[in-house]
């Protein structure tokens, strides 16, 4: 793979040059893509989140849920290990213990004290509370039915201290460990885009399948319902549709129909730019060949069309993943998305805009730089492959 | 000039069809919503005291025309809309919504409006220096700014101004109007007040515009330069300025009109979230209310069709500017 470092087609060494034109549209890209050097450093970033998001359960000491709170450090500051201090040095890292105490003194508040002198050291790959990948409830009406499956179940946890807690973003008011809320936020929050990413495709494959596909007046009344819900802002609109469920729904069924609704409201935009590369497209010979040939609408969609830009859908939903991230975050925000007991990025940085929070507790504020980094991460690496799926993006340079 | 009179015909017809199919979308929401105006208002009459049965909320549905089919009251509550401009009343605090939102509209659109001009003002400066420079310093930065524009959820920078001003002034920034002028009648002091105090919605609402709309000037920017027109402008011994204003910046110019409704979407989209970190009392504000708090449907649907009217307003008449400034588009349409 020689070319990989020069893409330039006018170097003059033959076998690269051969390399270049012999070279299949899916090397081009990956080539294109690793010639971007910020696209390439956020990729990983993505991915070592999107893998610390599917491990979090692995990787966080304590259960993110009020199961996992810490009674003794409610509103704890971040605890930083350490390998040295003014004791001396210790080989394996230690935090200090914390102690909790109301008297006179404080006001008659819960004042936390750190004692230096009370070393507890952070040990790895420590045995805690259990968690499983597998663990599906089927709740059907009439009582024999209930299914309960739960598998692959570990109980192993990257760190943890032997007595006391370990917090590494501090906690919050109830006592929940805010590094492990935010890890297992990054999960929900890929989890809630990924759902709403998928229903949208969905919905825009068909509609514009069906619009850019048979055209004339059927493509002028989708297109007219596309445009007609691409004028209303996406928020007010969310907001709206997501006021309206009941109250006393459990946190699973309001996360499922919260990525339904993402999808329900982001499929026009894609949903145009399949019909216009369909339209195009649609006029082609190889179309007129397979329809000469007998083969069905479907079949001709499937197997002629679709794979025709399957590159531009990739990067369209990859491009489309922080929007629907930020949407849910915002309406988690405001409080009609997912709340409290969950943990999304939104449902972390509901607490932030408190005052009471901006001045005395503000490493509630973790949480917002893992979804900032987490938002730019996705975008740098949706244009990267925009540029990189498109051919003439050298040329342009 | 019949062909233009007929391509605003079309598009104004276009228009309202858009606006008919939301008003329709946003009233079935209205009535997804549990319990209807007739069952609120007989329930409020029980917290009163009075014993109430099911033929009471009968007599009620009848009174308020609910016991009608859903296309007849889609379409009478349409037509209010649409002819008369009247929302109706909210069925949970008893007023009338044009009453209600009267000033809040024009104060929410002013913001709106103001930040979109706000973003286009920093992003076309910035975004054709950005194409045209080869300082790879200002270029990343210029770059960076944009992206982190997307990144960075605008209520964050809200509440990191906030907070500064707070810190610094001493006085929070929070709200259109100090105490006295909350509920004065319009006057110039209240005006400067109010101006005081906007540009911080404004700029907040400004700022993911701003990023949108550097990234679209720069890249039509980039796209244009590369033009044979352009390399023979230069040849002609144009340069400078004067060949990127006459020429490649003026062939941007319409798609970046076009893009206006959309980037006004965006601002309204985020709304409602910076009206409730600075406690706004516009109309995002009263959104959240409805929604959130309060479940007023007629009110939040009042809302979403005024923010919608907006956007397809300011789709209307970028249309037609941009048929008076471009032939082509004149006769696209009409084919």
């Amino acid at each position: 793979m020689a070319f990989l470092s020069r893409l330039n087609p006018t170097v003059t060494d033959q076998t690269i040059k051969e390399a270049y034109f012999t070279a299949s549209q899916a090397q081009l890209v990956r080539a294109r893509f690793k010639s971007n050097r910020a696209a390439v450093v956020a990729g990983w970033v993505l991915t070592l989140m999107i893998l610390i998001g599917f491990f979090s359960e692995f990787f966080s000491p304590y259960a993110p849920t009020m199961a996992g709170r810490d009674k003794q450090y409610e509103n704890g500051p971040p605890q930083i290990p350490k390998f040295w201090d003014e004791n001396g040095f210790s080989l394996q890292p230690f935090i200090y213990g914390t102690k909790r105490e109301r008297s006179i003194k404080t006001n008659f508040r819960w004042v936390i004290t750190v004692d230096r002198e009370d070393r507890r050291f952070v040990r790895f790959f420590v045995k805690d509370w259990e968690y499983s990948y597998i663990d599906w409830k089927w709740d059907l009406p009439g009582e024999n039915f209930d299914a309960n499956l739960k598998a692959l179940t570990f109980n192993t946890h990257l760190f943890g201290v032997d007595k006391g807690g370990v917090h590494l973003f501090g906690t919050d008011a109830s006592g929940k460990d805010i590094y492990s809320r935010t890890l297992r936020a990054i999960f929900t929050s890929l989890k809630c885009g990924a759902l709403g990413v998928f229903i949208a495709f969905v919905l825009a494959l068909i509609i514009g399948g069906i619009s850019g596909y048979y055209g004339g007046w059927i493509d002028s009344t989708l297109q007219m319902i596309t445009d007609a819900i691409r004028t209303v802002p996406p928020l007010p609109l969310f907001m709206a549709l997501a006021a309206f469920l009941p109250q006393e729904w459990s946190a699973e069924a309001v996360f499922f129909v919260i990525s339904s609704i993402l999808g329900l409201i982001g499929w026009p935009t894609l949903a145009r730019r399949i019909r216009t590369h369909l339209l195009s497209e649609r006029s082609q010979e190889y179309v007129l060949a397979a329809e000469l040939c007998g083969a069905s609408s479907s079949h001709i969609i499937r197997r002629h069309l679709l794979p025709s830009f399957t590159s531009y859908i990739i990067v369209d939903l990859m491009i489309t993943f922080p929007y629907m991230v930020r949407l849910e975050t915002a309406l988690s925000f405001i409080g009609l998305g997912l709340i409290d007991p969950v943990s999304s990025l939104g449902s972390l940085m509901q607490n932030v805009s408190k005052a009471d929070i901006l001045l005395n507790y503000q490493w509630y504020f973790i949480p917002v730089l893992f979804f900032i980094a987490f938002v730019l991460a996705f975008v740098f690496v949706g244009d990267g492959l925009r540029d990189a799926a498109d051919p003439y993006s050298d040329v342009k340079k | 000039m019949v062909k233009f009179l007929q391509f605003t015909l079309i598009r104004a017809v276009m228009s309202v069809v858009t606006l008919l199919i939301v008003s329709l979308v946003v009233f079935s929401l209205m009535e997804l919503v549990p319990g209807n105006c007739a069952e609120r208002y007989i329930a409020f009459k029980n917290t009163q005291g009075q014993v109430i049965t099911i033929e009471d909320i009968q007599a009620e549905e009848r009174r308020l025309g609910l016991d009608k089919p859903f296309m007849i009251r889609a379409g009478t509550w349409a037509g209010n809309v649409f002819f008369k401009g009247e929302f109706g009343d909210s069925c949970i605090l008893r007023l009338n919504i044009n009453h209600l939102l009267s000033d809040k509209v024009w104060i929410s659109l002013g913001i709106c409006l103001a930040a979109l001009f706000l973003s286009y003002l920093i992003a076309i400066p910035i975004g054709i220096y950005s194409a045209t420079t080869r300082n790879p310093v200002a270029n990343n930065s210029v770059r960076f700014i944009s992206y982190l524009g997307l990144a960075l959820p605008s209520f964050l920078l809200a509440l990191m101004i906030m907070l500064t001003t707070t810190v610094l002034f001493g006085e929070s920034m929070a709200g259109l109007f100090s105490k006295e002028y909350r509920d004065a009648a319009w006057s110039v002091a209240k005006f400067m007040n109010f101006m005081s105090r906007a540009w911080l919605p404004i700029f907040i609402l400004g700022w993911a515009a701003t990023a949108f709309a550097l990234q679209t000037i720069r890249a039509l920017m980039l796209d244009e330069i590369g033009k044979l027109y352009v390399t023979a402008a230069t040849a002609r011994g144009i340069s400078g300025r004067t060949l990127l204003w006459r020429y490649p910046a003026r062939h941007s110019l319409g798609p970046v009109i076009n893009s206006l409704g959309f980037d006004l979407n965006r601002i309204f989209n985020d709304l409602p979230v910076v009206a409730l970190i600075m406690t706004l009392t516009e109309m995002g504000a009263l959104l959240i209310d409805a929604l959130a708090f309060s479940n007023d449907q007629q009110l939040a649907g009042a809302i979403l069709v005024i923010l919608t009217a907006c956007i397809v307003l300011v789709n209307f008449i970028t249309d037609i500017i941009l048929a008076l400034m471009d032939p082509r588009v004149r006769l696209g349409l009409i084919g």
